[in-house]
């Protein structure tokens, strides 16, 4: 698997065989507390980067999920449908929220590295 | 006071449901007015009590009112001694000092402000009296709405039993410098921990309670409401009352609308500001508080309806542009569990 990358919305993206697997970081889980519900995107969608695909309820607040990159969605995580709180438990891993067939990996290349995320955060 | 602490808004509220837990409300205000007859006269013009018949040592949910007798705030009044001298100790909304003290100050002009030399602590929950027994006296006859002068570090404190959240506990007022020891000697009490705005938020809106901003404001009156058992039926007659005329027509008549609770049928959330719709797509109402709830595990609303809703026939709420039906639901969600006559618990 690819390098972890990240953008400015608090998303996550990882790509393996062009497959972006994606989720909230971290960071965002923590701020966004505990995690109730999530509105998860439709299979079959082609969706561009920037686009609202998803939502995740917290106990504080609606928080949009959007797209990173230009891709189909091929796959959610259908285990967050009975259990969103797995996103604060583990939201780097088993807290992925969907699957993509990406376009253009140039999209992805101009995400922020894992450091540049942190330095990112600390402004 | 935070949204939450570490362990996040519904771990905090479940071990108030189940165990205890204390909540910085330093932010609100708090006031003394001397219990002197031209003061109360004043402030009845505000408060629809008898405020001359105010047993001592007991506590009082109200309202100042303004001339339409809408809620200029709710807030919580007592009778007490302090120092053998008789007060008005008045608790009211952070967001209203503004409004509130100016007819406070205009009634009663040395009515003293005590919230910025006095913290204010409240533990809430059915283990609160076990956590606070040891540590500041408090009689066994104490029931829900008793207000009394305890001591701590020999510091006088104000305790009441008391709270919002509809469980069983306390509200402490006590001088800043003894304020940090105190907490520390709470938090000895491993079963217990501090909780933030958040659980505040969805322990009241459980217990059915009224948040000003949401469903109290300046437009609406403690009738449209839903609470009218707060008020003195006989000031309603009283011209001296702001408001009294209104108020005593819509104790007669049809509100426009009413009160109401709503729980979600799937896992949406409701939120405060969404509209209702009939199954015509009529709007019929409008969410004023929603959270989620984590003893039913829904979301859960409190809002206003149009009275001529039959509210037999679905109701659906706006979430994200998309129509979801939901559910009325009896107020309060969760039972309160008041202390009431000695053990007995409602």
């Amino acid at each position: 698997m690819s390098e972890k990358k990240y953008t400015k919305d608090h998303e996550w993206v990882s790509i393996e065989n062009e497959i972006a697997t994606i989720g909230i970081s971290n960071h965002a889980q923590e701020s966004l507390g505990d995690i109730v519900f999530i509105e998860l995107p439709s299979v079959g969608n082609s969706v561009k980067a920037k686009d609202e695909i998803c939502v995740v309820e917290s106990v504080k607040a609606a928080s949009d999920i959007y797209a990173p990159i230009d891709g189909e969605i091929i796959e959610v995580n259908k285990n967050l449908e009975n259990d969103a709180a797995i996103i604060n438990q583990d939201a780097e891993n088993e807290g992925w929220i969907f699957k993509m067939k990406i376009s253009d990996s140039n999209q992805y290349s101009e995400l922020m590295s894992e450091d540049e995320y942190k330095q990112f955060l600390e402004q | 006071m935070p949204i939450n602490y570490k362990t996040g808004i519904i771990n905090e509220h479940k071990n108030v449901r189940n165990h205890s837990g204390i909540f910085d409300v330093s932010h609100m205000g708090q006031i003394l007015i001397e219990n002197n007859k031209t003061y109360l006269h004043k402030l009845e013009k505000y408060i629809p009590l008898q405020l001359k018949k105010l047993i001592k040592n007991r506590s009082h949910y109200s309202f100042l009112l303004n001339k339409d007798g809408g809620v200029i705030d709710d807030l919580i009044i007592s009778n007490i001694d302090i120092k053998d001298k008789s007060y008005l100790y008045i608790v009211y909304n952070a967001s209203r000092k503004k409004e509130d003290e100016e007819i406070f100050i205009s009634c009663a002009p040395n009515a003293e402000k005590i919230y910025n030399k006095n913290c204010l602590f409240a533990i809430q929950g059915p283990d609160s009296i076990n956590v606070l027994k040891n540590i500041i006296d408090i009689p066994n006859n104490m029931n829900f709405f008793d207000i009394l002068i305890s001591k701590y570090d020999s510091n006088e404190i104000i305790v009441s039993r008391s709270g919002y959240t509809g469980e069983d506990g306390f509200e402490l007022s006590i001088p800043n410098e003894s304020a940090e020891n105190l907490i520390t000697d709470l938090l000895k009490n491993e079963n217990t921990m501090l909780c933030g705005l958040g659980s505040r938020d969805s322990l009241r809106l459980e217990a059915g309670l009224s948040l000003y901003g949401h469903e109290l404001n300046e437009n609406i009156t403690p009738i449209e409401a839903g609470l009218s058992w707060a008020l003195d039926k006989e000031r309603l007659e009283d011209k001296n009352l702001n408001g009294n005329k209104i108020l005593s027509d819509q104790l007669k008549n049809k509100l426009s609308n009413n009160k109401i609770g709503l729980i979600s049928t799937n896992k949406s959330m409701l939120r405060d500001g969404m509209t209702l719709f009939d199954n015509n797509n009529n709007e019929i109402g409008k969410i004023t508080s929603g959270c989620f709830s984590p003893n039913l595990n829904k979301s859960i609303a409190i809002g206003y309806i149009k009275s001529e809703f039959n509210t037999d026939n679905p109701i659906f709420c706006e979430i994200r542009k998309k129509l979801e039906l939901v559910k009325i639901n009896n107020l309060p969600f969760v039972k309160k569990n008041y202390k009431k006559n000695g053990s007995v618990y409602e």
